[in-house]
């Protein structure tokens, strides 16, 4: 394979050799065009017709809505607001999310495999996308639908009583759903943190050196010997500033715990 | 002969009717290669044609099914130009005014002809926009096509999924109404907060940020979503981000005209 991989990287591909199999544009590629501008056109008029843009009463300073929703393609970050202080969750993670996304080419390390969907020599990369895309759509999907009043959590098949506006769940009053949360010890914090960063920086590879032999982890090895340590302390950081996201809120949830480190100038 | 012969006179009609269509000189000066029916012809349309010459000539058949391009790209890109003409119908009919916008709303609704199904058309096209730039962003990256040698095209196109959020973001404000005005002022809040740069972030001591002077400041032109954030979000929604994105949109076909459609090695 790595042979293959060095006398592929001029990029020269099988669609461009003689042979391969080609038709000219008109007509099997217009009259897909063709069709799919009439398909799209079609289905849109049709909704325009049948659903109504939202409007609601003229914006007003003094009259706060709850929940204020930010529009659905950024509510995942709103949802992370419970978690998060903003500048984390509201500049730092989007920042790094699409940091992150420009540098995927540039860190990839099986340029071959290409123009199919066979995931078989890339099952990281693969499978890293698919849970950062998946917890996106998820958080998407609870700030949009299961967020009300005060942002709390209202699950659809419970009926509230709006009236009042206080129920966090069935019995339990809005007062008593969001108490009782504490900021870890500065010590405690800061080891956890330098901890999780160590950890998770050394982890694949001693997991390397602890089984050689297994085949999953022969695997790794080549991985990581094709990304050197440059690429790898770019896509391990990115992969701990998700898992990192995702202990926060298991933190956040399960231990009542507000920061992991507070001080004067900065919480996390 | 014998087979000129043996027309029908609708076919003899046909024929005369179209020869006057199409063998006149206006005809054929716009439509320069005639009938694609040879495989010559076929290319030569392609490439004697201003809107057609954005496309290859010839395709590698991989790249025709949709079952591995989703024809996400061609339709995020259609409804780009679909947004383009229900905006710029819009503009006739909107006023981007703080006293005024709100108003025009309801005059789209319920005083200009189909004016509502303008508005719904550019409202559901947004929301799809962005869904098909994700999905396309999806495509791409589960086949590989982001590799060697498209890694600039795919940044490129990371750049256009942000543009095409804020280009949805900005639009959010315009009908000046209760969704609009506090989804976009929860949004600019986050500003606030960016270190060193925001008013409410991290070490904004550290530059004499405050919120008169902060990023959010310089986003929204001022300390709360008001009139001159209305004046900023149309100027930004309808020239200033239609225009760079049409300028990477440009880059992002040429390179993919470049390169080719992705397919395999």
């Amino acid at each position: 394979m790595e042979e293959q991989v060095r006398s592929d990287k001029s990029g020269y591909m099988l669609m461009n050799k003689p042979g391969y199999p080609r038709v000219s544009s008109w007509p099997n590629l217009i009259w897909i065009i063709f069709l799919m501008m009439l398909f799209i056109t079609i289905i849109l008029w049709g909704v325009s017709f049948l659903a109504y843009a939202p409007l609601e009463e003229m914006a007003e300073w003094a009259k706060t809505p709850n929940p204020a929703k930010a529009p659905w393609y950024f509510i995942g970050l709103q949802e992370l607001l419970v978690y998060f202080d903003p500048w984390i969750a509201g500049v730092m993670l989007p920042q790094q999310i699409l940091i992150g996304l420009m540098l995927i080419p540039y860190v990839d390390v099986t340029p071959t495999e290409q123009g199919n969907y066979d995931f078989r020599k890339r099952r990281f990369a693969v499978g890293f996308f698919t849970v950062g895309i998946s917890f996106w759509f998820l958080l998407i999907v609870v700030g949009q639908l299961l967020r009300g009043p005060s942002w709390q959590l209202y699950w659809p098949f419970i009926d509230y009583d709006i009236g009042s506006g206080t129920w966090v769940r069935e019995g339990v009053h809005l007062k008593e759903g969001g108490a009782a949360l504490k900021s870890l010890p500065l010590g405690t914090g800061l080891a956890l943190i330098i901890g999780f960063a160590t950890i998770g920086m050394v982890l694949p590879l001693i997991v390397t050196k602890l089984f050689p032999n297994s085949k999953k982890v022969k695997e790794l090895d080549y991985y990581l010997k094709e990304l050197g340590y440059i690429k790898y302390f770019v896509v391990q950081s990115h992969v701990m500033m998700m898992v990192g996201t995702f202990v926060k809120i298991i933190l956040r949830l399960g231990f009542n715990v507000k920061y992991i480190i507070e001080t004067p100038w900065f919480k996390i | 002969m014998e087979e000129r012969q043996s027309k029908t006179p609708l076919k003899k009609i046909l024929d005369f009717v179209g020869g006057l269509i199409t063998g006149n000189p206006i005809y054929k000066s716009i439509f320069r290669v005639g009938y694609p029916n040879t495989l010559l012809k076929r290319m030569a349309v392609m490439r004697s044609s201003f809107y057609m010459h954005i496309f290859p000539t010839k395709v590698g058949e991989h790249g025709l099914k949709l079952r591995y391009s989703w024809c996400m790209g061609g339709i995020t890109f259609f409804l780009f130009l679909l947004l383009s003409l229900t905006g710029i119908l819009l503009m006739f009919y909107y006023v981007p005014e703080e006293h005024r916008a709100f108003s025009d709303m309801k005059d789209l609704r319920f005083m200009v002809p189909f004016g509502i199904i303008l508005r719904n058309m550019h409202r559901w096209s947004a929301h799809a926009m962005v869904l098909c730039v994700m999905l396309h962003m999806m495509r791409v990256f589960y086949t590989g096509s982001y590799k060697m040698p498209r890694q600039l095209n795919w940044v490129v196109g990371v750049l256009l999924l942000l543009l095409t959020l804020m280009l949805s973001f900005t639009g959010y404000l315009l009908p000046w109404d209760q969704l609009g005005f506090w989804a976009v002022t929860v949004g600019t809040n986050m500003a606030s907060a960016t270190p060193l740069m925001g008013y409410e972030g991290p070490f904004h001591e550290l530059l004499g940020v405050q919120i008169d002077n902060d990023i959010r400041f310089a986003i929204i032109g001022g300390t709360r979503i008001g009139a001159n954030a209305l004046v900023r979000a149309y100027v930004w929604h309808c020239v200033g981000l239609p225009l760079i994105a049409t300028l990477l949109m440009v880059f992002h076909f040429w390179r993919i005209r470049k390169d080719g459609f992705s397919g395999p090695l």
